[in-house]
């Protein structure tokens, strides 16, 4: 047995993952001007955030490589790549809006919920748009010139913009992380909370998968905001343990991203494709069951599906000696399958109409007899 | 102590089923499914009869339903139960509910997500029984030690199931009066007089 078969791995994924790294290092090179605007502070971060792409494509792509993962995301790139495309683009912009900006799904989950994550899941973002950049030296400060009174901006090497350093933007600018640390903080309180009051998550939430992000998560913020407390009230007093105790933190959750909760956040605008496949499918129609005759499922994912249980070998659940698949019946007729078999190898003994001959004419329902 | 073990069997028996819907209100109070009723109590055949059979998850060995999901997110916990989909993950694209081959989970478009029975695991991981069978006065749901039923009915508990040439083994049982061959779920069945 070879190597990558014993550590489980698969080669597709593996190289397409070696390529996304390398073009992520392309980027800082070229962002960073050959590695001239790096910072060397931050080195330690850099090459926890390349390990981390790497793991991070590495699951991205052997998730979709899945069937039925790989179902939806070829769809979605048929979609875009044909004459609708543009059409799609804007559609799917909309449903990112509704989904992943405003995330409205969560509150209809619940309003507690969905405060948590948007505080979380902006708050995180919110740091990470702002340390990348400054770790791939993409973006960094000097003074203006001889000008000790104000800041300038450089974003590719180039010069963007210049602040003064006693100006709201740089206000802003300067603690930007700090506010982002104080959301994180606020979000992971008020999961906390709500998982410690909710009897569902409380019986079904794991240390390593739930817990322990938010308490890295905390770590992160806590130490980001002592920084700030450190230099601003303190004098800088013990800013350098603190600045590694800070690191230390970081790189752990950086680590961790491929392997935990957090890989959702990658995992989570399929969301958006699917929305475009029901859309698709709710305009060709629905195909019905081929017992009760009411229509249930969207052609689309008819087709697709019967695909799909082959690929997965889940093959030969037919009916009518082959004439139709499983999956032409509705939930409900499943679940009536099941007592019809139950009653049958029962020899219809449960059932005590068995054996009585249907009414020829249907029945009044309930209303039509009060009425009259 | 958990309920969800070795030792315990969740037991189905549709011929005991008085249709009286307690299952139904009860299964909403479990704290998982937040006053959502998993349980399906649908009528065999209205015109014929007023039989009604109450459907379960029947938590495959091998779950159709996590197989065909593309977010991955149909969890098979070691205790041999199939939960309701991931938050975090679950895309509500009706995979599972279109593809589970009892008819069991239910996508909430609304909320993206797949929610379905999951034995009340927030009563049963601290020793106490799933709702529906707490309440069902017939026992047609019933949630008992494996030894017990073998001396509590006539019938006996079969965990396997054949649609055409498809075999699903499940955690749960159907009672049968014999458990040599599987129960064959043949469509025809729902259609008097056959396709």
């Amino acid at each position: 047995m070879g190597l990558l078969q014993r550590m489980e791995l698969h080669p597709r994924p593996l190289v397409r993952a070696a390529l996304t790294t390398a073009g992520v290092a392309g980027l800082v090179a070229l962002g960073s001007r050959g590695g001239r605007w790096l910072d060397p502070a931050l080195l330690g971060y850099l090459l926890a955030t390349l390990f981390a792409t790497f793991g991070i494509a590495y699951r991205y792509w052997d998730w979709v490589d899945r069937p039925p993962t790989w179902m939806y995301f070829r769809h979605t790139l048929k979609t875009l790549m044909s004459p609708k495309g543009f059409t799609a683009f804007f559609k799917m912009g909309k449903a990112a809006t509704d989904q992943i900006v405003l995330q409205r799904f969560i509150e209809k989950r619940s309003l507690k919920r969905w405060g948590a994550h948007f505080l979380l899941s902006w708050g995180c973002l919110l740091g990470f748009a702002i340390t990348i950049p400054l770790v791939f030296g993409w973006v960094r400060f000097t003074s203006a010139g001889l000008d000790a009174t104000r800041y300038q901006a450089w974003v590719m090497g180039v010069p963007a913009f210049t602040f003064p350093l006693d100006s709201l933007i740089a206000t802003v600018t300067f603690h930007a992380l700090d506010i982002a640390a104080v959301m994180v903080i606020a979000g992971c309180a008020l999961s906390f909370i709500r998982r410690h009051q909710d009897e569902g998550d409380t019986a079904t939430q794991r240390t390593d998968l739930d817990l322990m992000p938010l308490l890295l998560l905390i770590a992160v913020s806590v130490t980001g905001i002592m920084l700030t407390v450190s230099e601003a009230y303190l004098q800088g007093r013990n800013f350098h343990t603190i600045a590694y105790l800070h690191e230390l933190t970081v790189i752990l959750l950086l680590l961790s991203l491929p392997f935990g909760k957090l890989f959702h956040i990658v995992q989570r605008p399929a969301q958006i494709g699917v929305k475009l496949y029901k859309e698709q499918g709710e305009a060709e129609g629905r195909v019905p069951c081929k017992a009760c005759g009411a229509p249930f499922i969207r052609a689309n994912q008819r087709r697709d599906l019967e695909e799909l249980w082959n690929r997965l070998d889940l093959k030969g659940a037919t009916h009518a000696g082959g004439r139709f698949h499983h999956l032409d019946l509705c939930p409900r007729c499943k679940r009536r399958l099941v007592a019809k078999s139950q009653s049958k190898r029962l020899g219809g003994g449960f059932d005590p109409f068995h054996g009585m001959p249907l009414p020829t004419e249907p029945i009044p329902d309930a209303t039509t007899w009060s009425s009259k | 102590m958990p309920l969800v073990n070795e030792e315990y069997g969740f037991f189905v028996d549709p011929q005991r089923c008085i249709g009286c819907r307690a299952c139904v209100g009860a299964c909403a109070e479990c704290g998982t499914h937040r006053g959502r009723s998993m349980i399906h109590l649908d009528e065999i055949d209205r015109l014929a009869s007023t039989q009604t059979v109450p459907t379960v998850c029947m938590h495959c060995e091998d779950p159709i339903c996590a197989q065909v999901c593309p977010a991955d997110a149909i969890k098979r916990s070691e205790d041999g139960v199939v939960h309701s989909s991931q938050k975090p993950r679950c895309i509500g694209c009706q995979n599972c509910e279109l593809s589970c081959p009892f008819g069991v989970p239910i996508v909430f478009s609304g909320l993206e997500q797949m929610l379905k029975c999951d034995l009340c695991y927030d009563r049963t991981s601290e020793g106490l029984r799933p709702m529906c069978a707490t309440v069902c006065p017939s026992q047609a749901l019933l949630y008992a030690p494996k030894v017990q039923i073998e001396g509590m009915r006539k019938n006996k508990p079969l965990r396997e199931f054949t649609i055409g040439e498809l075999h699903v083994k499940t955690r749960n049982a159907v009672m049968v009066p014999d458990t040599e061959v599987p129960l064959h779920l043949d469509a025809s069945l729902l259609i008097a007089g056959g396709f």
